[in-house]
């Protein structure tokens, strides 16, 4: 993310969530928070609960925050803002937490007749591959709960329709067929199926660097019965950074009403 | 294999079908699946944490070395760069990137106190880690990284409080300290879980080989065999070219060592010059009758305290004095005494040392900005005031002052004075690039030492070809230091490699 990409980020953050943008340009911007934001943000629980148990009116944060460092230099103050910044990463956690559950809707022109949309459920995993290193994966997948047919890369699909939160008029949805608990398993089952056709020779290399690790113990410990505690210790320290792990997360999914 | 799933989300999911809490914003949804996109680490190996990391450039070899250590050594690790390459920015982007990866959440940084909160700065404004400084009562529970004082976590009741929690990644700076494997810090360090481990010094072998065996063993037991197998195979009596070769090939399994030349910046270099003083007769006279002493009493008959003794006096008559003050009280018999203070009187004549005279040529010849090291308090201050009688300005550091005060201290030099005379405690950890000539006018026994006092100047920064003078003075105790230090010196070549100059060495094995 480049430093323009995370000021338009910005920008989108606290618009979506009410927070006014008092003053700004291209480099930085100068944010009322709103109560609720406050209290996600800017960790002060105390002063908010004074607050209430008073009933003081409140008055939430405001904060400046910067993209261009080189506005650090023209006297500007306020934090900067860049991609390993803490403020930063909070803010994609709020993302996160406040965009786990959609329910959406195709737009549809105003037309004489009457149209129907079909309802799908949408899921974007992240599945995580995990021993003494890392990798992941992001899967976005769709079921139709009509037909159970899966579609894959269902998040780039419905990127380019007009969705919107509310249904438009004149518009039959159809109540689902497949339960969303239904669909929900079967997408696991999909991922399972993905996640079995990944190539898997890193956990072959994770079992191999495991393997001639506890040789080298072994054979430090060698006639020592019974093995002293640094022995499990170390034997536990060891299962611990190779063990090969496979985690499947949720980054987020929803109900889709499609045409 | 078991795949790990969580049904959180799921549960969030279906009561919001059953309409028991409101949906979220679609834009928010979208953001997030960008970020999640964005941020996703593609690859098991290469450095992700790099772009995150607007604030420094890591040299290559930083890089090199973060990677080698995660991907090859599987982030157990000896980092044991020349000093002044920048060990800690290697540590601090092996940190980011297993913290960045998820494989990392708790950290234990253990440091010297002096370098507390060097490490909390260093690792808030470079790497955007925020760590905390431990003190007493804190809570660890919700503490992710934590730095410590190698001399406080060893200690109940910290060292308990480290041991209810689980860490994965131990760190332990100036880890040539732990080499003596019956010290508590050794045993501490021992003791405790090493998923992830680094050891950071520049000195992996102070004396001889046997500290290596120890410090390897401590990150990985049996990667050099036991103690028995290892002593006979590789003690310093039956060593030859072949296992020599195969020791360093173990040791840089878990070894990163770069030396300055490695790392593809322009170093400047160091001249290193011996400079011979000769006492003058008197002098000679009191150096033999100090040598002398251990026929006239049984208080001085110990090989050690006539060697300090003649350490001393090739340093200066004050060091001298304040031994020989020290030791008069166990003289029990009038002769002794009476003899003693005889030789305290002789070198209490002596004004002048002519090391210190030799010393304050080269300062005068150098005409910019010195540091002097010495073993001695008392040669210190007798320095401090021989140099201020000829008109050169000094400050003087040493381990006993407090870390304001050795900021003040490092200030003044940098602004003022044109001498900081230094003993070996306070050389840790201070960075003093603006300086280029280095007055080692005692020489320890440890070549480590050494490199440690030079590499104060000769680091990162540092334009000037760096001038290093040795002082020792003819027929006397120092030279046979200087014929330990070349030995200490070719026994870390075998082994870890080659050093930069340190002592002017005229027929040195290729």
């Amino acid at each position: 993310m480049h430093s323009t990409e995370i000021h338009t980020y910005l920008h989108r953050f606290f618009k979506e969530n009410d927070c006014e943008i008092l003053h700004g340009n291209e480099h930085y911007l100068t944010v009322q928070l709103t109560i609720d934001m406050d209290k996600r943000i800017m960790n002060r629980p105390f002063y908010w609960r004074y607050i209430e148990s008073v009933n003081e009116t409140p008055n939430p944060a405001q904060l400046t925050l910067i993209t261009d460092m080189q506005q650090l230099h023209n006297g500007m103050k306020g934090e900067i803002i860049h991609l390993g910044s803490p403020r930063l990463h909070q803010l994609f956690q709020v993302t996160k937490e406040m965009g786990q559950f959609v329910k959406m809707y195709e737009h549809i022109e105003d037309t004489s007749e009457q149209l129907i949309l079909t309802p799908w459920v949408g899921v974007n995993y992240k599945v995580s591959f995990t021993s003494h290193q890392t990798k992941e994966m992001l899967y976005s997948v769709g079921i139709n709960l009509m037909t159970g047919a899966v579609v894959k890369e269902f998040q780039e699909t419905i990127s380019m329709l007009d969705l919107s939160d509310q249904s438009s008029e004149q518009v039959f949805h159809l109540p689902y067929i497949i339960t969303p608990v239904r669909a929900l398993d079967r997408l696991d089952a999909v991922i399972t199926q993905v996640i079995e056709g990944e190539d898997l020779t890193w956990v072959e290399e994770a079992e191999k660097r495991w393997r001639k690790d506890q040789a080298v113990l072994d054979y430090f410990y060698e006639g020592q019965e019974p093995k002293p505690e640094c022995y499990e210790m170390e034997k536990q320290a060891m299962e611990e950074r190779f063990k090969p792990r496979i985690s499947v997360d949720v980054v987020n999914g929803g109900l889709f009403y499609l045409k | 294999m078991l795949i790990e799933r969580s049904s959180s989300w799921k549960e969030g999911f279906i009561q919001r079908l059953e309409n028991h809490e409101p949906w979220n914003n679609s834009v928010l949804y979208n953001l997030s699946y960008t970020i999640a996109e964005n941020n996703l680490i593609t690859n098991f190996t290469g450095l992700q944490s790099l772009a995150y990391l607007p604030n420094i450039k890591p040299l290559p070899h930083q890089i090199e070395a973060a990677e080698r250590v995660i991907e090859q050594m599987n982030g157990k690790a000896i980092l044991a760069d020349e000093v002044g390459l920048g060990k800690t920015i290697e540590a601090g982007l092996i940190i980011k990137e297993y913290l960045l990866r998820g494989l990392v959440k708790k950290v234990l940084i253990l440091v010297p106190a002096s370098l507390v909160n060097q490490w909390v700065e260093e690792l808030y404004t470079k790497f955007h880690i925020p760590a905390l400084l431990y003190k007493k009562n804190y809570e660890l529970d919700y503490v992710d990284v934590v730095v410590m004082s190698m001399d406080t976590a060893k200690r109940s009741p910290h060292k308990e409080k480290i041991y209810a929690q689980d860490y994965d990644l131990i760190i332990v700076d100036e880890a040539h300290k732990l080499k003596n494997h019956q010290t508590i810090s050794y045993e501490f360090v021992q003791s405790l879980k090493k998923k992830f481990c680094l050891l950071l010094t520049a000195t992996p072998i102070q004396n001889d080989t046997f500290e290596l065996f120890y410090l390897v063993t401590l990150l990985k037991q049996g990667h050099l065999g036991n103690y028995d197998e290892f002593s006979s195979v590789f003690s310093a009596k039956n060593r030859d070219e072949e296992r020599d070769s195969y020791l360093k090939e173990l040791v840089s399994q878990v070894m990163v060592r770069n030396r300055r030349q490695d790392t593809g910046v322009e170093w400047s270099t160091r001249k290193v010059h011996t400079i011979p003083i000769t006492f003058t007769d008197h002098e000679r006279q009191v150096y033999t009758a100090i040598s002398n002493l251990k026929h006239i009493s049984s208080v001085f008959s110990g090989a050690f305290s006539t060697m300090t003794l003649q350490r001393e006096m090739c340093s200066s008559p004050e060091a001298t004095i304040g031994t020989l003050r020290n030791l008069l009280p166990e003289c029990k018999q009038v002769e002794e005494i009476t003899h003693v203070e005889e030789v305290i009187g002789q070198l209490e004549k002596l004004s002048i040392h002519s090391k210190a005279k030799k010393a304050t040529e080269l300062i005068i010849q150098a005409n910019e900005k010195v540091i002097i090291f010495t073993e001695y308090r008392m040669t210190q201050l007798y320095l401090s005031d021989y140099l201020y009688a000829n008109g050169i300005s000094n400050v003087i550091f040493n381990g006993k002052l407090s870390k304001s005060s050795r900021e003040w201290i490092k200030h003044l030099f940098k602004q003022q004075a044109q001498v900081l005379i230094a003993t070996e405690s306070g050389a840790e950890g201070i960075n003093l690039q603006f300086c280029h000539h280095v007055i080692n006018y005692d020489l320890p026994w440890n070549p480590m030492k050494l490199e440690q006092r030079i590499g104060r100047v000769h680091r990162l920064g540092q334009e000037h070809d760096v001038q290093i003078y040795n002082l020792a003075v003819k027929e006397t105790i120092d030279d046979h230091v200087m014929k330990v230090l070349q030995g200490k010196i070719e026994t870390f070549e075998q082994v870890v490699g080659e050093l930069d100059d340190i002592l002017e060495m005229k027929e040195r094995s290729v």
